[in-house]
């Protein structure tokens, strides 16, 4: 309805990217207030391997002192004259976006994550030169866009990691046919693959097949909704899959992990393998003949549009999607960073507001 | 009908790939007659890139002497007794395929041409040890899941390119949905290309759109249904072109022209490349936030099936798609070879059997 004079817009920033597990409360400026903006007071911020490749400077240039954190959730406080979805005091998340141009083909055709000026929740540069600050934070501004309704059957906290992580996989597989008939491969299980397997199951695939490196999340896999568990470590896997899945989300590292040969080789003819993990570095080297065998596509995914999260979440709310989760109070950030790199987290930190 | 046994079994073979363009009339065997195996006189053969990745020992291992070639197109000299689609005289082409497993989910549900025992029709090993010896020869022996009736209004000559290049190009076009509504690339006019822009306007895309590193084969590709043609050597072109083809098909070799980058930028959201291309080495590396910004995909195709053989020869009769052939005497092979390799044809070399 009308403003709230009382935030305090401040949150946990990196200062350096060789210090990437410091973090110091710092004041910050949001954008300034527009007529469709959301002013957004958070509770809950998910800890994304995006958060980590940023701050270490693995992706590039980071605009120093930084807030990241794009897993959002909480309440809305103000809203712009204009913003015709959302009222004071909504449960509302916010994902790895906050803007776009609104006005190419892309934005009107429900594709707004692929705008070709899409504005991250963090590290982006606004029009009028604001650099955008995550979640790490007491509160967030963002276009109704970019705002979502968290159902009331989801808490706050759970949601928060559907924000990125969720839809990260979510979309990818609606837009690749995953459901009734289909047999989908997910590598890798922790933050996006324990969704990945939830959502696969949730749309129907006949089969959801898990790729991991080792037994360890076995029982996890099958809770999670896997009908099948592979150990990558095993001799032999890739005979006995080859020629198997439909689609196949791949959330590790391909460079240190599993050669895109062998996931190639499990693909079904004109099957596709979507790379969701984002490596600091290039694939390693692809040769023509590796897609030849079978027809298949690589492809990549940007999140997902604003249509497809409110999807996502109606259907995590039916059935039961849930977030394997481990709270911290937001001053733990550092230790959260660092279980988030050494790859111990089972299978996403979730930071509680405490400033 | 019956045997015929005046077929003389020989052909121009390569004898060291250091001399790739040094060709010697050899004798050979073909594999035993079998009950679904059809002899075929050879009239014309068309010379395809890849026999020269072969014979240049560029992709590997050589049975040497090897007779390469398969484009292929002639008459039926003889049928084994469980032929049932040919019979004496019938005008028939051979492709890139001669034989596959016939029993496995692949060959059975019409997808031979990725059947993972495929016998290709040179340097390929049959189950009897014989090494598959191609069409730059008096006549060849192929299963008849493998060969393909020319239509009447298709001269031979025209429809040999038609069994490798042709099929090569038209396949991913359907398997990735050219037609109304979509706007297609295609990268490169040669051998492939000059195919790709006919069957994709055969189809009725919406927009055919030719790449070529110069304004050489500017009128030709108009000629050829192209609506629109883009020098990659002008500045500014990715730019006017972003965001505007829903399928790409790349016959060139990236690492020597365009960065892939450059490619993924002109496709729609979730558009596709086909790479056709098989260059000796890989791919340059690829980033997967290239793959994201569009969330495209990037695929490889294997010729194709007979099904598809068969509608690509009957579309080429009804519409009119024309094979830019420069025709030579078989014996003159080692001058097509040379030609091939330094870009020179325009578009295809068709020898014609001279022994």
């Amino acid at each position: 309805m009308s403003a709230n004079t009382e935030l305090q817009w401040k949150g946990y920033a990196v200062h350096d990217t060789k210090e990437w597990d410091q973090f110091k409360v710092v004041d910050f400026k949001p954008k300034q207030f527009e007529d469709k903006d959301v002013d957004i007071k958070i509770e809950y911020c998910g800890v994304c391997g995006s958060d980590i490749h940023t701050i270490t400077g693995g992706w590039g240039d980071v605009h120093l002192p930084l807030i990241t954190g794009h897993e959002i959730t909480g309440h809305v406080v103000r809203v712009g004259p204009k913003v015709t979805e959302f009222k004071v005091g909504d449960r509302v998340g916010v994902g790895a976006q906050v803007g776009s141009c609104y006005d190419c083909k892309r934005c009107k055709g429900g594709s707004e994550n692929y705008c070709h000026k899409a504005i991250h929740t963090y590290n982006s540069l606004y029009p009028d030169g604001t650099v955008s600050q995550g979640g790490y934070a007491t509160a967030i501004r963002a276009n109704e866009q970019f705002v979502f309704r968290i159902p009331a059957e989801l808490p706050l906290e759970q949601a928060s990691p559907m924000m990125c992580a969720g839809i990260t996989v979510y979309s990818p597989l609606k837009t690749n046919g995953a459901g009734p008939g289909k047999s989908v491969g997910v590598i890798g299980i922790g933050g996006l693959g324990h969704f990945a397997l939830q959502f696969a199951k949730a749309l129907g695939s006949d089969r959801v097949v898990a790729f991991s490196h080792s037994e360890n999340k076995k029982d996890d896999a099958f809770a999670l909704g896997a009908t099948d568990f592979v150990n990558t470590g095993d001799k032999n896997w890739v005979k006995d899959w080859s020629d198997t899945l439909d689609i196949i989300l791949c959330t590790v590292d391909v460079s240190h992990h599993i050669p895109l040969s062998d996931i190639f080789a499990t693909l079904k003819v004109h099957g596709r393998c979507i790379m969701v993990a984002l490596p600091d570095d290039a694939l390693p080297g692809i040769n023509a003949f590796d897609m030849t065998t079978s027809g298949v596509l690589l492809g990549g995914s940007h999140i997902g549009s604003k249509a497809e999260i409110v999807e996502m979440l109606e259907l995590a709310v039916k059935k039961g999607v849930k977030s394997y989760i481990q709270m911290l109070p937001m001053k733990e950030a550092g230790k959260a960073v660092q279980g988030v790199k050494s790859g111990k987290i089972r299978y996403r930190y979730v930071l509680k507001v405490d400033i | 009908m019956s045997s015929n046994t005046e077929i003389q079994w020989k052909g121009y073979a390569v004898h060291d790939t250091k001399l790739w363009d040094q060709f010697k009339v050899t004798d050979f065997e073909p594999k035993g007659m079998e009950d679904k195996d059809i002899d075929i006189k050879i009239e014309y053969c068309g010379v395809c890139g890849s026999d020269m990745h072969t014979i240049t020992g560029g992709w590997g291992e050589v049975k040497l002497p090897l007779i390469a070639g398969h484009e292929i197109a002639g008459h039926v000299v003889r049928v084994g007794a469980k032929v049932t689609e040919f019979k004496v005289g019938d005008r028939v082409g051979v492709g890139a395929q001669v034989g596959s497993c016939y029993d496995c989910q692949r060959c059975k549900n019409g997808a031979e041409n990725y059947c993972h025992k495929v016998i290709h029709t040179y340097n390929s090993i049959y189950p009897d040890g014989t090494v598959s010896q191609g069409g730059y020869a008096t006549a060849i022996r192929a299963n008849e899941l493998f060969v393909f009736h020319i239509p009447d209004a298709l001269p031979l000559d025209q429809a040999a390119p038609m069994l490798c290049a042709g099929i090569t190009t038209y396949s991913p076009l359907r398997t990735n949905g050219a037609g109304p509504g979509k706007s297609v690339g295609v990268i490169g006019i040669g051998g492939l290309g000059h195919y790709a822009l006919q069957f994709a306007k055969a189809m009725k895309s919406d927009k055919v759109v030719a790449f070529s590193h110069s304004e050489n084969k500017k009128a030709d590709a108009l000629a050829l249904g192209a609506t629109d043609f883009v020098n990659t050597g002008a500045e500014n072109w990715v730019k006017e072109w972003t965001d505007t083809l829903d399928i790409i098909l790349c016959t060139v070799d990236v690492s020597q022209h365009i960065p892939l980058s450059d490619i993924f930028a002109t496709l729609k959201v979730h558009g596709r490349c086909v790479m056709l291309a098989l260059p000796d080495d890989a791919l340059p590396p690829i980033h997967p936030f290239s793959l994201m910004a569009s969330g495209v995909l990037l695929g490889g195709s294997h010729i194709g099936s007979k099904a598809e053989i068969v509608e690509m020869l009957d579309l080429a009769a009804k519409e009119g798609v024309k094979s830019y052939i420069e025709m030579l005497p078989m014996k003159e092979i080692g001058k097509a070879v040379q030609g091939m390799k330094t870009g020179k044809v325009r578009y295809r070399y068709v020898l014609k059997a001279d022994i």
